[in-house]
């Protein structure tokens, strides 16, 4: 015998109020831990959809904050206001390949897909894109789609079939080949095209801009300022600010599931106090045979231990569980729909882990601190002599 | 006497709730001998168990002094008291008191712990007294599926676990009928013959008449010995 073998003896003892306590802690940790992973999930997403921009500056509409530049990663619907004499000044600025982007929606089959209209050759050799079936555009004035690998996918779609974007029907020409980003899940048209049927006159959403030499991207920015009114941002400025709000809202979701956590520590409390005062013939008898106070407040405090060991490790087990099977949908409208077979690299990190192993182990014996302390101070006597 | 483990000097205990003070002890001064088997008899309520509770060092007496084996136990503190009673006494009480939810080994066990044995030898150890009582057979067993007899031989089997210096039992045959009681005490008269210190609290005359010594208290004084 040990006393830690006495301990999980006693505590397996009583296996309801075993079971209840530990699903306390469970639905605590899980909860933390489902965050926590969805949270990784969401930031590793925005940083791929950003390397996949491909581009070291975006243009936008003066006074654009934080919501137009997550648009712009997650594909949502961004106010056109740059004209096409603002995107001849950008593109002819000196170092610096730009490309107009327009961003709309369409749905098919009741799903909504984003739709860019593009320049169509600037657009390929900006992005490097491959074609994976049938063929790419042939020129501007196009009436035809190109759409991403993974929205031919999930909407069978191929070249040579037929989609309807604002009423009018539209052959898929092409399938471009998987890039691992937002574009996988775009239908792409021609900016003509796209300004008529989404009535947006010659206007764009942003502009994607690339730099020649990265060490003068401040200067390009200024040059960008200058010559029309608009707002420049760099890519790395962007991705900052994105992750700042993303991190903001993680924090809030991770202190609410540290209040559950909190509560489950006043269960184990309440757990131990009633144990204290079940046991208190057991705690005389420990001290006949010879327990020191140390030792009583040992078993007590090994005892909310395992509850937090035990209880840490199935909220682990659930919360992973929840963010693998659950996060996807939970984050589809949200920022950003999961694109299939990638997205979940992220969910299981040994840090969040073990972390969150300690962290329910730390707070179930503090919480344990106290009635260890009561069942430790009882007199042999008293103890013993309890009916 | 020279031979004497066990030595008290006008042991007073009282308790106080509220304005009423209980006095349990008044100045008990007596002296057990090493090997003996003692009663300690008396009514109800007069001071036997703190009598018996002072001696085996789980309180702490108002005035006197309690010596076992030349230590004073007031000199102690509560680490070294606990540490005493797991080296140097084996506890037996009225109502059992095994640890529930443990088997009759393991509850050997659990003293074994407390008074230092190394895992390893403990359970060894644990089923060697619990052969001596007679209960190998039962050693898996909880104390639920004992009868009380069987019960009470566990905890004179634990109250062994540290080869105790001194037994003290408190009503040991109180809860028995007269088959499982004779059981139990033919136990008592063996571990007496070979050598052990027996002090038992008891109201049993029977027990009484076999003893050696027999210790009368009433109204918290020693009235005969």
């Amino acid at each position: 015998m040990t006393l830690s073998k006495l301990v999980f003896k006693n505590i397996t003892r009583r296996r309801g109020r075993f079971v209840f306590t530990l699903l306390g802690i469970t639905i605590g940790i899980a909860s933390f831990v489902t965050f926590l992973s969805m949270g990784g999930s969401l930031k590793s997403e925005i940083n791929r959809e950003s390397a996949s921009l491909g581009a070291n500056l975006i243009v936008t509409p003066i006074g654009s904050c934080a919501y137009e530049q997550v648009s712009i990663l997650t594909g949502e619907i961004l106010p056109s206001n740059i004209t096409m004499i603002d995107v001849t000044k950008i593109q002819a600025i000196k170092g610096v390949s730009a490309v107009p982007v327009l961003t709309e929606k369409t749905a098919i089959a009741n799903k909504p897909l984003s739709v860019n209209g593009i320049d169509v050759e600037k657009m390929k050799s900006f992005k490097g894109w491959e074609i994976g079936k049938g063929a790419y555009f042939s020129g501007t004035d196009e009436a035809a789609a190109v759409v991403g690998f993974a929205a031919a996918e999930l909407f069978k779609l191929d070249a040579g079939s037929t989609i309807v974007v604002r009423g009018e029907q539209l052959q898929v020409k092409g399938v471009l080949k998987e890039t691992g980003g937002r574009d996988d899940l775009t239908v792409f048209l021609p900016l003509p095209l796209a300004q008529k049927l989404y009535k947006t006159g010659d206007k764009v959403s942003y502009m994607a801009v690339k730099v020649d030499n990265l060490a003068q991207t401040d200067s390009y920015i200024q040059q960008i300022r200058e010559a029309t009114n608009l707002g420049v941002i760099s890519d790395k400025q962007m991705l900052k600010s994105v992750l700042s709000i993303v991190g903001t809202v993680n924090i809030t979701l991770q202190m609410i599931a540290a209040v559950s956590v909190l509560a489950a520590a006043f269960g184990i409390i309440n757990t131990m106090m009633t144990a204290t005062y079940e046991r208190k013939r057991e705690i005389g008898i420990l001290q006949a045979l010879g327990a020191k106070q140390r030792t009583i407040f040992t078993i007590f405090l090994l005892e909310s231990g395992f509850y937090g060991i035990i209880g840490g490790a199935t909220g682990v087990v659930l919360g992973l569980f929840v963010s693998i099977t659950a996060a996807p949908y939970i984050t589809q409208n949200a920022f950003t729909s999961f694109v299939k077979g990638s997205g979940n690299g992220a969910l299981i990190d040994p840090k969040t882990v073990i972390g969150s192993i300690l962290f329910s182990t730390a707070v179930a014996i503090v919480a344990g601190v106290y009635p260890a302390w009561r069942a430790a101070r009882l007199s042999p006597v008293e103890a013993i002599s309890y009916e | 006497m020279n031979n004497a483990i066990i030595t008290t000097k006008d042991l007073c205990k009282s308790y106080s709730s509220g304005a009423v003070a209980t006095h349990a002890l008044r100045g008990v001064s007596l002296e057990i001998e090493k090997g003996s088997f003692t009663c300690i008899v008396g009514p109800s309520g007069h001071g036997k168990s703190t009598l018996m509770h002072l001696i085996g060092g789980l309180d702490r007496p108002t005035e006197g002094s309690v010596h076992l084996e030349g230590t004073d136990l007031s000199r102690l503190d509560n680490s070294q008291l606990a540490q005493l009673r797991g080296e140097k006494i084996g506890f037996v009480f009225q109502f059992f008191n095994l640890l529930q939810g443990l088997t009759a080994k393991e509850n050997v066990e659990v003293a074994m712990m407390l008074s230092g044995f190394p895992e390893k030898e403990q359970e060894k150890g644990a089923l060697k007294l619990l052969a001596k009582v007679g209960l190998t057979e039962k050693a898996d067993a909880k104390p639920s599926q004992l009868s009380g007899g069987q019960q009470q031989r566990v905890a004179i089997a634990r109250a062994l676990a540290n080869d105790p210096a001194i037994l003290l039992m408190d009503e040991p045959t109180g809860n028995l009928d007269s088959a499982a009681e004779a059981e139990v005490l033919e136990i008592l008269h063996e571990l007496h013959a070979a050598g052990k210190t027996v002090v038992i609290v008891t109201h049993n005359n029977e027990i009484a008449q076999k003893a050696q010594r027999v210790i009368c208290v009433r109204d918290g004084r020693i009235s005969c010995q």
